[in-house]
């Protein structure tokens, strides 16, 4: 009854003029910098940041930088779907069956399908925020180094998967994100790696424009040379909404995802990139025909896309019940309440029942509002692809190059944007699928600094893996799905061999 | 002759005038004030905090900038490099870069030649915290624990060769214990872990840690300042609980490009002043933890020497290299 009550007051809160109106500005917001390749955010909340002081009340200002937040999601996949240019890590996954599907002129159905996805995946989310906040919040505290290298490691090895038909070029991929990756400060020693003497390495690369030279530039300058022999990439709108079809291939996809998404998502720290990975991972092993992921299978899009929304709705759980701020938009919502002298944690609900209900209530009327927002534009971000090449490029390159200056405001960034571009030119080519690489490039770094903060834990140890319960349960996950595969891939070379043998004269 | 002779007497009055007129009217634009940490960051905060009162005297708003990266060398080398005319502001200086790292390893620059120290606004303490769960209550009582268990105290910290590691490293050097920091990339990832109960002891920043003890998760060992801190005034001193080391934490103030002209910098730092004693800004820094410590600009280059020498010895001191 008290949940009642309080989500009672909460819409009250919600639904006065002022925060339906800031919900929507959050929204369109979002959604506009989902679109655009580069721009993030953590970076437009903070941008934002010193507008919130001119709000009186905390709630309005809070509901605001949530709406930015999770309407970036639902932009996001429209980059990743239409140019194959993820916007951040969580919707890398999202470009490899997206991206096929709009090149098939299913642009359309791809989009509608992400939108619907995101949103009971949202409104699921705050439904699961709204009655086990406190059960959930203890979940993710109980997530240490241990735990967290041992999930970290299932993520690598299901980001190995996405290669597709070649698990040696997708281990190739791997093992060059993490080396990528390796550039920069030493999480533990606080060292300088690969650096050469050059300070914006420092920092090692950034990695949206990873994502945006490997992914976007790549397929562009692919498509340059298309165009040059006469071929042209594609023209076809097709069909704008998704088919009777789609939905009955994707309901249980957005379910899975949704429940995935959720309960990973409220781990700090690259929850919502893993679930993105174990959803697409779920949906391949449970589909009837798994040969169709990778080219255009439209579960593809609509599990990882719920995934990453239910992540985003719970990655709010230990902000407002624990104080732990889980990613940087997130941590940036929590200097902004901070600042107008409302500490979030376990006493928020008391002290500030307000301000808890009242997000929730305005998460609820937020989804509602991004998917009568986002529904209609599907018909036109579909008409995008109609734009002449000759045209498309151009805006793309500068974007991206604006995208990438935009993140720290260096202009190093924007020749590593061209050298991941051609870089990711050269593996089309090859025909090299890109996802492990920029998987590994995020994963690699928690991998590296959970193991070795483990073992500092540990006195050395490397028994402190399996004999900690979640840490071991995910440990004989990763067996069991490693020699799984490897099984898999052994039984289809023999038979491979075997059937090359058989037709030989 | 006479007509160049005024000419050139006019030109030097004009160029006079308007380089007092420059501080008077100082400023004219928006001030950019960089941040080289990552935003929500206990930096961020106060340079938020003081951005929103800056406002109020000053002409012109402030504009904050994060530029994280490099352990805040990347962002603090952006200043050192920027027009020194007052426009481009550095918030964070007296932070681990500034004073502790050039002890460890080549900078780019040299944080006390190539800036000036505008304005003290905070020090950030060290406070050494445990499980609320945890079986000691004080220092004496986690040596005891310690010596019983025979096993080394792991500890969070927030990152490798810091402020929060170098004071927890120096404790455990001075008490003959085995402390074994477990470096975090920042202090809310190490206080989350700490949360999590999969450290024994953990060190941190006031504005970090009190929200938890407030929750009841964490309960405070000691500070690690000379004095105690002004936002913990009920926890003791490791000096009081017989452990000899102090250290200055993480200074928080204001610095500027080194050129940048002197009535610009008095300018600014008497902005900082007026804000220092806002009642509105002491209770905002009062709600974020962080006690306000202001000194002038002599004063706090003074105290950025005094530091950066403090911490050199401790280093020699505790042996620590980075290679």
């Amino acid at each position: 009854m008290d949940i009642f009550s309080g989500l009672l007051n909460g819409f009250s809160i919600a639904l006065t003029p002022m925060n339906v109106l800031f919900a929507f500005i959050g929204a369109v917001l979002g959604t506009a910098i989902g679109v655009l390749p580069g721009l993030g955010p953590a970076a437009t909340i903070a941008l934002l940041l010193p507008a919130t002081y001119a709000i009186e009340s905390p709630v309005t200002a809070i509901i605001l930088m949530a709406g930015i937040f999770y309407g970036s999601m639902y932009g996001g996949s429209t980059t990743s779907i239409l140019l194959n240019l993820p916007g951040e890590a969580a919707s890398v996954v999202t470009c490899i069956d997206g991206y096929k599907m709009a090149q098939q002129g299913r642009a359309g159905a791809a989009l509608g399908i992400a939108a619907i996805g995101s949103f009971v995946a949202g409104t699921v989310g705050v439904i699961g925020m709204t009655f086990f906040a406190p059960v959930i919040a203890t979940f993710a505290l109980s997530f240490g180094p241990p735990e967290k290298f041992s999930l970290a490691v299932v993520g690598l090895l299901l980001a190995v998967t996405l290669s597709g038909a070649s698990i040696v070029k997708g281990l190739i991929m791997m093992a060059t994100g993490l080396l990528l990756a390796d550039v920069g400060l030493d999480p533990i020693s606080g060292k300088t790696r690969f650096a050469f003497g050059v300070t914006e390495l420092n920092s090692g690369f950034d990695f949206v424009t990873l994502a945006m030279g490997v992914f976007g530039l790549g397929e562009i300058f692919y498509g340059l040379e298309q165009t040059m022999k006469g071929e042209l990439v594609t023209t076809k709108v097709g069909q704008v909404w998704p088919t009777m079809k789609d939905w009955v291939a994707s309901r249980w996809a957005i379910l899975r995802g949704t429940l995935v998404g959720f309960f990973i998502g409220v781990i700090p720290g690259g929850g919502a990139v893993i679930s993105s990975l174990v959803s697409y991972a779920v949906e391949k092993r449970v589909a009837k025909d798994p040969s169709q992921f990778g080219h255009g299978a439209i579960q593809g899009v609509a599990g990882p896309e719920s995934a990453n929304n239910a992540a985003s709705s719970s990655s709010f759980i230990p902000l407002l019940t624990l104080g732990i701020p889980g990613n940087a938009s997130i941590a940036m919502i929590f200097a902004a309440l901070l600042i107008k002298g409302v500490t979030p944690g376990p006493f928020l609900i008391q002290e500030h029942p307000e301000i808890f209900w009242g997000v929730i209530a305005s998460m609820y009327i937020g989804n509602v509002m991004l998917l009568v927002l986002n529904l209609p534009l599907v018909g036109l971000w579909a008409q995008l692809v109609r734009v002449p090449f000759a045209i498309m490029a151009p805006v793309i390159i500068l974007f991206t190059a604006i995208g990438s200056y935009s993140i720290q405001g260096q202009v190093f960034d924007i020749y590593s944007l061209v050298g991941f571009g051609l870089f990711g030119y050269a593996l089309r080519k090859l025909k090299i699928e890109a996802g492990p690489l920029v998987l590994a490039f995020v994963l690699g770094p928690m991998v590296e600094a959970a193991m070795r903060q483990s073992l500092l834990m540990s006195g050395g140890d490397f028994t402190v893996f399996v004999t900690r319960p979640i840490s071991a349960t995910l440990i004989a996950l990763f067996v069991t799905l490693a020699l799984g595969q490897a099984g898999v891939a052994l039984w289809k070379s023999r038979r491979a061999t075997a059937s090359s043998n058989s037709n030989r004269p | 002759m006479k007509r160049l002779a005024a000419s050139l007497t006019a030109i030097l009055a004009v160029a006079a005038f308007s380089a007092t007129a420059m501080a008077a009217d100082f400023p004219t634009k928006p001030v950019q004030a960089v941040v080289p940490m990552a935003a929500g960051g206990s930096t961020d905060l106060l340079a938020r905090a003081v951005e929103k009162y800056w406002a109020k005297y000053s002409k012109q708003p402030m504009v904050i900038v994060n530029k994280p990266g490099g352990g805040g060398v990347v962002g603090t080398e952006g200043v050192v490099r920027a027009k020194p005319d007052g426009y481009t502001l550095y918030i964070g200086y007296g932070s681990g870069h500034d004073v502790v790292m050039p002890t460890l390893q080549k900078m780019p620059y040299d944080p006390q030649k190539d800036l000036v120290a505008v304005s003290r606004v905070s020090i950030h303490s060290v406070a050494i915290v445990a499980s609320a769960k945890a079986p000691y209550n004080d220092i004496k009582e986690l040596l005891a624990f310690a010596k019983k268990e025979g096993k080394p105290i792991t500890t969070a910290v927030s990152v490798k060769a810091g402020a929060v590691d170098l004071a927890l490293t120096a404790f455990g050097k001075a008490a003959g214990v085995n402390i074994v920091t477990v470096p975090f990339s920042g202090g809310a990832e190490a206080t989350t872990a700490l949360a999590g109960g999969h450290l024994m002891i953990g060190g941190g920043h006031p504005s970090e840690i009190i929200p938890h003890v407030k929750a009841g998760r964490f309960k405070v060992l000691a500070v690690v300042l000379p004095e105690r801190d002004p936002s913990l005034p009920n926890v003791p001193t490791l000096k009081e609980q017989g452990v000899n080391v102090a250290t200055w934490g993480s200074i928080k103030g204001l610095a500027a490009p080194a050129a940048t002209p002197k009535e610009v910098v008095k300018e600014i730092d008497a902005t900082i002043k007026k804000i220092c004693d806002d009642p509105e800004f002491r209770k905002t820094m009062a709600d974020l933890n962080q006690p306000i410590l202001y000194q002038n600009s002599e004063d706090f280059a003074k105290f950025i020497k005094q530091a950066t020498a403090d911490y050199a010895a401790l280093i020699k001191e505790l042996n620590i290299k980075i290679d």
